[in-house]
């Protein structure tokens, strides 16, 4: 299906890459980072777009796994992964110098607003995946940046460092208390956008994280963008696995998105869109 | 070499400056050499044997970044039916040993809106263009034809009488002969256009179908549609698909597809299209050696967007490999 306004627009085709590993370690519990040298898709990629990895040939599950690509730079781009089933075990098996292939850069990333002048972000477990190249780009634009980081226990918390190297302020939540606040993330997010009443926000995490943050930048008036995470097939467009409900119809996440304005999207629709 | 098709074809190369493909893999110019791909399959003539499968490929917009559209035998448009339908609930797929589910459920813009958008950008190319055809009731299957009868852009169509993801119609015709018979006379007498009948897989004999839709005047039949399928996530105790069941595509489904074709192709005088589970030039070989006059890459799209560019190179290499001057001497070419 073309989307309206997609044959006129002048969209940058996405990339069909041979890469090769890097790097592929273990950040946290469950969580890898592997480095692919991919320079073509780096020259590109941009801060909230992910890429389309085809991690393993000859196997048994066939299809390509989204990632959105946490840091870029130089011929190089880094991605954040949490192991979870059998396509996320093959990619922690993956070692240095070994190839596969990536599709990218894809989807619709994050946005600054003109003018904005200090940025609110709020990251739920790998929700800071696709944050990393967000909160450098702020830092290159001059945005101050607040990070309300969140993760189950402090085993969990993932790109840390990233953060504090960009971010004027950065507090953390986690579940069980083992870092930072004990709860959820979305009590320091709260106070963050009382009292930095930034300019923007951004959300990734859980889709409950999410919402609840759209609703508090809703409440108070600050534009908001999530990222969504949808199970696809092609990543490019066609095949309609990703769809997301929005005020303007039925989005796909992989081309439309995967960064939404949060208040286009129907929350409850999202899950549940209407029968014909 | 391709024949030349009455539309413009240089028009291409313009779009192709936008579009064109920018893919660094091995995928190589589709030099046919001495090897004859041509075949010709409800009176369309096709440069090669390689379609994109209904739903796989969108209206080839998405993929041209990858495969420009005049490189294909035909494009196979996505299921289009009257009115715009919303789709089924998500999750829409879930993926499973060797293939996935899908319940995509036929979402698409109804045909209006699919004639201004999709089939203006279509023409724009020198491709034999199906448009594959979606209705809840033989009045809406008509309905739609009607509509797309009266467009000059559209080589073949294609009637889907097999897809196992919506409530009413889909499936249920292509299910019984009586109805697939029906679902056939109603849609010839409003179309002069190459009609294909889509077939499903979930029957027991799907010869049978196939000689009732060839009696009341398809002029060829495409097999197979997905597999009717389900998977549960034991640790939720829930159905992986929103819809619980779903159609299961991709190497997975091959033998079955393999065995269907060449029983259909045994049963009917007209053209059959193979597809299901089609990943290279060596799998496309084995549908036409069981009977296929052409063939479709479906799933394989999604894993790899230039699949059908490399299933007709294989086709190529395959054909070099044993002294085939003609790709179409592998229809039916099956030994005992």
């Amino acid at each position: 299906m073309i989307c309206a306004g997609d044959i006129s627009a002048s969209i940058e085709h996405p990339l069909l890459e041979r890469v090769t590993v890097l790097a592929n370690d273990r950040v946290a519990t469950g969580v890898g980072l592997i480095a692919l040298h991919a320079p073509r898709v780096a020259a590109r990629i941009e801060p909230g777009q992910f890429v389309h990895l085809r991690i393993a040939r000859g196997s048994s599950f066939l299809l390509r796994r989204p990632f959105s690509v946490h840091l870029a730079g130089g011929e190089r781009i880094e991605i954040l992964y949490q192991v979870l089933g059998e396509g996320t075990r093959a990619l922690a098996a993956r070692a240095p110098g070994e190839e596969m292939d990536v599709i990218g850069p894809l989807g619709r990333g994050w946005t600054v607003p003109d003018g904005a002048a200090h940025a609110l972000l709020v990251a739920g477990g790998l929700g800071a995946a696709p944050m990393g190249m967000l909160v450098a780009r702020l830092a290159d634009l001059g945005v101050a940046a607040s990070v309300a980081l969140g993760a189950p226990t402090k085993e969990r918390l993932v790109a840390l460092d990233v953060f504090e190297a960009h971010a004027r302020r950065v507090v953390l939540a986690t579940d069980d208390g083992s870092a930072g606040e004990h709860g959820f993330v979305t009590a320091p997010a709260g106070r963050l956008l009382a009292e930095d009443r930034p300019d923007v926000v951004y959300a990734c995490g859980p889709e409950v994280m999410e919402r609840a943050v759209a609703r508090m930048a809703a409440d108070a008036g600050v534009p908001c963008q999530v990222s969504l995470e949808r199970l696809m097939a092609c990543g490019i467009g066609a095949c309609l696995s990703c769809v997301v409900a929005t005020r303007s119809g039925q989005k796909r996440a992989c081309c439309d998105g995967p960064v939404f304005d949060a208040k286009e999207v129907l929350w409850d629709a999202s899950e549940v869109p209407p029968r014909h | 070499m391709p024949p030349k098709s009455p539309r413009d074809t240089d028009r291409h190369h313009e779009q192709g400056s936008r579009t064109g493909p920018d893919v660094e893999s091995s995928v190589t110019d589709n030099q046919t050499g001495t090897v004859d791909l041509r075949v010709k399959v409800a009176g369309i003539e096709l440069r090669n044997p390689v379609m994109s499968a209904s739903g796989t490929f969108a209206s080839g917009f998405e993929y041209a970044a990858f495969v420009e559209p005049s490189r294909l035998g035909a494009l196979v448009t996505k299921g289009v039916s009257l009115e715009p339908w919303a789709g089924n609930a998500s999750p829409r797929i879930a993926e499973t040993a060797s293939g996935m589910l899908n319940s995509i459920g036929l979402q698409n813009p109804g045909v209006e809106v699919f004639i201004a958008r999709d089939l203006a950008w279509l023409s724009t190319w020198d491709v034999p263009v199906v448009v594959n055809v979606s209705g809840h009731s033989v009045e809406e299957y008509v309905a739609v034809v009607e509509r797309l009868d009266a467009e000059v852009g559209i080589d073949a169509l294609e009637v889907n009488i097999s897809c196992p993801n919506v409530d009413a119609g889909g499936m249920a015709f292509g299910t019984d002969c009586s109805s697939a018979a029906e679902v056939t006379r109603r849609v010839r007498a409003v179309t002069g256009k190459p009609l294909i009948v889509k077939l499903s897989p979930n029957v027991t004999d799907i010869a049978e179908i196939a000689r009732a839709v060839e009696a009341e005047g398809a002029d060829a039949v495409s097999l197979i549609n997905t597999l009717l399928g389900m998977a549960i996530d034991a640790h939720s105790f829930k159905p992986k698909l929103a819809r619980a069941v779903g159609g299961l595509s991709g190497p997975a489904i091959k033998p079955v597809a393999l065995r269907m074709v060449w029983q259909v192709s045994r049963a009917v005088g007209i053209p059959v299209i193979g597809m299901g589970g089609i990943m290279t030039g060596e799998d496309a070989v084995e549908f036409m050696l069981a009977g296929a006059s052409a063939v479709a890459v479906g799933t394989a799209n999604f894993v790899d967007p230039t699949a059908t560019l490399r299933v007709i190179d294989g086709i190529v290499a395959f054909c070099r490999e044993h002294g085939i001057a003609r790709a179409s001497e592998l229809t039916g070419a099956l030994r005992g």
